[in-house]
């Protein structure tokens, strides 16, 4: 079992992590960034299954997962309108390329990883 | 009708349904944090929480921490926006009444020819996503920092 300190520390790992996507995005490098996607949602899940067990407390937030329809939490995060626009141009990206959406990808696991890590 | 066609039947009637939830919400005197919100803040991410029930029902799926993303953003959201916890638990209890009417009446739609077991289901995996946002956001509210400490900085 994981202490609070180390539960602590994964949830600052995930939302640095999670906002270093993003920015990646926002800068409309999108290569390989669906398989960094599918682990940081594994690392999500990790932390909401363990919170949920009741045995820990969130000190700080994490960010959610899910970014799609959060143009207020992008912005809030810091990203002006033109990055916004090139982190929702992921998602088309990825519909485009993996011939899906977003989250489906992420469903489909190693399907949809990027052909250099495939 | 399957369940599919169940999930289908809420997704066509998105937008009005969106719009009669935020009527309720607006015109409920015990709520009141929704005062400070604009149309589209007060909307937010509802619409992406009904598609993610209609998914789930689509899937026959039971909710539970790995498939209701959604259900935690708007947590996130409304927590971050300051909406009272007892104001965001009414609104999705509003949110439960407005899927439940439109369940009611897409199931006496003759037309259509429903199976009533497949509408308990849908039912079921709606009251059931809805209860996995109330338990979170009740967690949420009752230990996180307030904001603006929320979130690395």
């Amino acid at each position: 079992m994981i202490s609070q300190d180390e539960f602590d520390r994964f949830v600052k790992d995930y939302n640095e992590d999670y906002k270093l996507l993003l920015t990646r995005a926002s800068r409309r490098h999108y290569d390989c960034l669906i398989t960094s996607f599918m682990v940081l949602k594994d690392f999500y899940n990790m932390i909401q299954v363990s919170y949920d067990s009741g045995q820990y407390k969130f000190n700080t937030l994490p960010y959610p997962f899910s970014f799609r329809a959060d143009h207020v939490l992008l912005g809030n995060l810091g990203f002006d309108d033109e990055e916004i626009a090139n982190i929702f141009g992921f998602l088309h990206f990825v519909k485009e390329t993996q011939g899906m959406e977003f989250e489906d990808c992420l469903e489909a696991g190693t399907l949809a990883m990027c052909a250099r890590v495939r | 009708m399957s369940q599919a066609a169940i999930a289908d039947e809420i997704g066509k009637h998105l937008e009005r349904l969106i719009e009669i939830w935020a009527s309720a919400v607006r015109d409920d005197p015990r709520i009141e944090s929704d005062a400070i919100l604009s149309k589209p803040e007060l909307i937010d991410h509802v619409p992406a929480i009904v598609q993610e029930i209609c998914e789930l029902i689509r899937k026959n799926e039971v909710p539970n921490v790995r498939n209701s993303h959604e259900a935690r953003a708007n947590v996130y959201g409304r927590y971050q926006q300051g909406y009272k916890g007892r104001d965001l638990i009414r609104e999705l209890s509003l949110l439960r009444i407005t899927l439940l009417d439109h369940l009611k009446d897409i199931s006496e739609d003759e037309a259509a020819s429903f199976d009533s077991e497949e509408v308990h289901k849908s039912g079921k995996i709606l009251n059931l996503y809805l209860d996995e946002e109330m338990r979170y956001a009740i967690s949420v509210y009752g230990s996180a920092p307030r904001p603006p400490e929320a979130g690395v900085s």
